[in-house]
């Protein structure tokens, strides 16, 4: 059995081939980031979509579209089969049918970040790297540094000071070392940049390594086989860096070359920002292929607040592909989404999850959402990780 | 329209990247290796665009812009300036608004926002 059909990476720039043999972080001609490709031809004529179904729960379940080409490699934590729930009550509420939540709190260190990390780091091992470094806004810290420990791979890790305390101390538990930085994840990214380049720790920011991206994907995967290789109508989606969405976006063009959907329809994608970071919002809107750098950002979403995903330029692309939209949110609409999704239905979502709600809200009173259609909003992450100490 | 292009940069990496990228669209680079060589240049040239490193050795990238628009040659008070840097530090972006920059971007340079932010002043020849 085949365990990967990887074939090589692309820049999604200039179209630029690699090995996926060796270690590669972005495009160095053009800068752009990397993504990998499948022999998806042959992979449409050797797997079976349903013999995946039956196999033991979790995202490596899918490892023929995975990037790992030795099974030994793959470390696995628990990731992936989250559960997708529906949504009753704010159904009523909002007068809705078909509205769904994929809750991926129940990931592994309680956020989405477990699957992108999961597959960054499994591949990380395969190509043989000691140490990883990762510039985070919290979740993704926590995540990198548990994979770390079961791979036995270094871990660094640089957080803004006002990272919630459990990404800290978790980063810690698990044997990372975590440096706090004055500012946000923008400055972090430049802090750990410099380090990696005079160090050589090998950099998993968000699209500057090629991997995470594939293990975001699989969400879009496990859509596609919950709905019986159906996909929603509309994903609404919390964008700061954008691996899920442009991940998704990969998967569901792999789904239709694989021959595995029941019909070529596609859902709109919709990214949620916060108000006081909303750079994919502003470049959305004035129809910019790339957005502006978002000065003073802010907002209680620590995960919302990128200034400029090193991805734009593919998030935009997929949104417009998609006939999707962008939607900011303010922090307030968070913290009022937030109560309703935990009243209503016994979700504590992350403040950026509860942001897809706030969104779904808007697009309900916009009309761009028809009361019959398939909606699914993504939960992030846990807010338990997001509770402050008394003080 | 003339179509030259400063660019103050002390990394020769950087320097080469973008020299490349710029000249496959038919720009003229124009280099400085640090702050004054940037001031001097913009001052002695024709200069159409002006992209500026915020980390530099002498004067940083803030001072070079302030110089710039309060220039005696008249034209470097309007010329577009795109601040590049590798770090995008707590109010870097702020920081190089206020000096007088139009536009900010961050390393790693994405050749096609290059390409998209130069055009948006300056159109290809």
């Amino acid at each position: 059995m085949t365990q990967s059909y990887l074939t090589h990476l692309e820049c999604s720039g200039c179209g630029q081939q690699f090995s996926h043999n060796e270690i590669h972080t972005f495009c160095p001609t053009c800068q752009s980031p990397l993504l990998a490709l499948y022999d998806l031809k042959r992979a449409r004529q050797a797997v079976d979509r349903d013999e995946i179904t039956r196999r033991r729960k979790g995202m490596w379940r899918w490892h023929e579209l995975l990037p790992v080409l030795l099974e030994e490699n793959q470390i696995f934590l628990g990731e992936g089969d989250t559960a997708l729930l529906s949504m009753p009550h704010l159904n009523k509420e909002l007068g809705l049918t078909n509205l769904f939540v994929k809750d991926e709190s129940s990931n592994p260190t309680g956020s989405f970040k477990a699957r992108g990390l999961a597959a960054a780091i499994s591949k990380a091992r395969e190509l043989g790297v000691q140490k990883v470094i990762i510039p985070t806004a919290g979740n993704a810290g926590g995540a990198m540094a548990a994979y770390a420990a079961r791979a036995g791979i270094k871990a660094l890790i640089y957080m803004p000071r006002d990272t919630p305390h459990a990404n800290i101390e978790e980063s810690q538990m698990t044997g990372a070392e975590v440096i706090l930085v004055d500012g946000i994840i923008s400055d972090a990214a430049g802090m750990a940049g410099e380090k990696a380049r005079a160090e050589g720790w090998f950099d998993l920011s968000t699209f500057k390594e090629p991997y995470r991206t594939e293990g975001k994907k699989i969400m879009g995967y496990e859509l596609a086989e919950t709905f019986d290789w159906e996909l929603p109508d509309v994903i609404i989606y919390p964008t700061g860096g954008g691996t899920g969405l442009v991940g998704m976006w990969k998967a569901f063009a792999e789904l239709e070359t694989l021959g595995w959907l029941s019909n070529t329809k596609r859902p709109r994608m919709v990214a949620v920002q916060a108000e006081g970071c909303a750079p994919v919002i502003k470049a959305f809107e004035k129809g910019a292929l790339f957005c502006d750098f978002w000065t003073n950002a802010h907002t209680l979403a620590s995960g919302l607040r990128v200034p400029k995903s090193f991805a734009d330029a593919l998030i935009l692309q997929d949104l417009r592909e998609s006939n999707g939209t962008a939607v900011a949110v303010s922090d307030e609409e968070i913290l009022k989404a937030q109560h309703l999704l935990a009243r209503q239905e016994g979700i504590f979502a992350a403040p950026e999850g509860a942001a897809t709600l706030a969104a779904l809200q808007k697009l309900v009173d916009q009309k761009w959402i028809q009361p019959e259609e398939r909606i699914v909003l993504f939960n992030t992450g846990s807010g338990l990780k997001y509770l402050t100490q008394p003080t | 329209m003339a179509n030259n292009v400063l660019y103050v940069e002390d990394n020769p990496d950087n320097m080469m990247l973008v020299q490349r990228a710029l000249e496959a669209r038919g720009y003229k680079l124009l280099k400085a290796r640090n702050g004054l060589e940037g001031v001097a240049t913009a001052e002695n040239e024709d200069v159409d665009l002006i992209l500026l490193d915020i980390n530099l050795p002498d004067i940083d990238g803030y001072e070079v812009a302030r110089r710039l628009r309060a220039s005696e040659k008249r034209a470097l008070a309007s010329v577009p300036i795109i601040a590049i840097t590798a770090n995008a530090l707590k109010g870097d972006a702020e920081k190089a608004l206020d000096a007088g920059c139009d536009v900010y971007m961050s390393k790693p340079i994405n050749i096609r926002e290059l390409w998209a932010r130069v055009e948006a002043f300056v159109p290809m020849p």
